[in-house]
């Protein structure tokens, strides 16, 4: 009886949910649609989707992200410090356990990475990587704008805009360059000065992460018939370990080259030439 | 720009992470990292603490089995002059033992001795008055017999006669 009953529920399922792919399939979608490679071509270059801000310039979707993003955490830093940092105990609770251990493990990366004057540095890395980390997760919630040519874009990670990826790129170079001019003088700024390939690198490391997450997730999306149950691996998944490792990477890089150029650089001693006998010479 | 930079969104950008440092600095990692020190300079105070009494209790600890190691010590010393006292006190009884042993035996001797010539004396007396006894018994029996023979002889005669 119960086994009867479990198969006609089950049938019920089954039939409601063809039913319903079978409707989103077969029905025409409202309103314009981009062509796939203008989607694709928008999602790396920004031309067409623009997003007005606060009416006063237009400017690419991932800055509001990144505004949103900062809105989001700047709350939630408030909120901790008001209500939760003032009740910690010796023996921490488990909110207060994630948060010390946020903290702990980018003190212990820069601690490790840059023994010398890292103080700055504990805390850029600390923000940096709190930034990247929630900033790529920002993209699940898939929050809808219309942009000025009136179309509707989900917001994306604020790194996926070169714009944003260029200035966490270059903001980090220099906490790299000034830190090594702070700690070691001339000689760490021109060390840091050498490797400057890196903001570049950087940049478009973040950039070329984190844009290919965006569009593997677009492209999923732009399919219906791929829109069931693989976005849960390729949008979580993929979203969460790209948060994960370019939240570490860089924060990683930018605590390597720091301490580099923050050590203290010894000017070699030159080999002295030695100036043959004519008798080794003529042998 | 290749890419559509644009340098006006990058500072914006960069504008928006330098707000969110200070926020997340002075809001979040400060006083995060601030009580983790307190808490870990409390923890270091209290380790110093115990290790103060620590180091307290084993100075006291030394200062103890120094005392026993004295106590043990003077028990060994007492026990020792005990012993040189008992053995004095032994050695004593003996001397006076082995005096009065040789009192005793220098006594019997001289009891002995003078028994002796008591008993040689007596014995002499005896022997002399033996002697004499002898000398008397035969002398008394030697001249009975020629007293007999005679008076036999008279008698004979007399029968005879």
């Amino acid at each position: 009886m119960d086994k009867k009953k479990r198969t006609r529920e089950l049938i019920v399922f089954a039939v409601i949910v063809l039913a319903l792919l079978a409707g989103c399939l077969l029905t025409p979608s409202g309103g314009e649609s981009e062509p796939i490679q203008e989607v694709m071509r928008d999602a790396v270059l920004h031309e067409q989707n623009k997003v007005s801000l606060f009416g006063l310039i237009e400017v690419n979707p991932g800055l509001i992200s990144a505004y949103i993003v900062t809105g989001i955490l700047i709350v939630f830093a408030l909120v901790c410090r008001l209500f939760v940092i003032p009740k910690f105990k010796y023996v921490p609770g488990r909110f207060q356990l994630v948060l010390e251990q946020i903290v702990g493990m980018f003190d212990g990366l820069a601690e490790g990475s840059s023994p010398r004057r890292n103080k700055f540095l504990r805390a850029y890395i600390f923000t940096a990587g709190v930034y990247i980390f929630v900033s790529t997760l920002f993209e699940l919630l898939g929050i809808q704008v219309v942009t000025t040519s009136g179309h509707a874009v989900s917001l994306p990670a604020p790194l996926s805009d070169i714009n944003g990826a260029i200035a966490l790129g270059v903001m980090s170079y220099g906490v790299i360059l000034f830190g090594g001019l702070i700690a070691a003088g001339v000689g760490g700024f021109l060390h840091a000065l050498k490797d400057f390939s890196l903001p570049i690198s950087m940049s478009f490391r973040l950039f070329g992460a984190l844009l290919s997450g965006a569009l593997v997730t677009e492209l999923v999306y732009y399919y219906a018939a791929l829109s069931y149950v693989l976005p849960v691996i390729v949008g979580v998944m993929f979203t969460l370990l790209h948060a994960l490792i370019q939240a570490y990477v860089l924060t990683m890089l930018v605590s390597t080259f720091y301490g580099e150029s923050t050590e203290k650089h010894e000017k070699k001693p030159k080999a002295k030439k030695v100036k043959k006998s004519r008798s080794e010479t003529a042998a | 720009m290749p890419l559509n930079i644009n340098l006006q969104q990058i500072l914006l950008h960069a504008l928006n992470f330098v707000i969110l440092f200070g926020a997340m600095y002075f809001l979040l990692y400060k006083p995060v990292k601030s009580f983790m020190d307190s808490r870990k300079a409390h923890y270091e105070k209290m380790d110093e603490d115990a290790k103060a009494v620590l180091a307290e209790a084993e100075k006291t600890k030394a200062g103890y089995e120094a005392q026993l190691k004295n106590a043990d010590e003077e028990i060994a010393r007492r026990q020792r002059e005990a012993n040189e006292a008992l053995q004095h006190a032994v050695d004593e009884r003996r001397a006076q033992a082995e005096q009065q042993a040789g009192e005793i035996v220098r006594k019997a001797q001289e009891d002995a001795a003078r028994e002796h010539e008591r008993v040689m004396e007596q014995a002499k007396g005896e022997i002399s008055e033996l002697m004499s006894a002898a000398a008397e018994k035969l002398v008394l029996s030697s001249t009975s017999d020629a007293y007999d023979k005679f008076l036999d002889t008279a008698e004979e005669r007399k029968d005879n006669g």
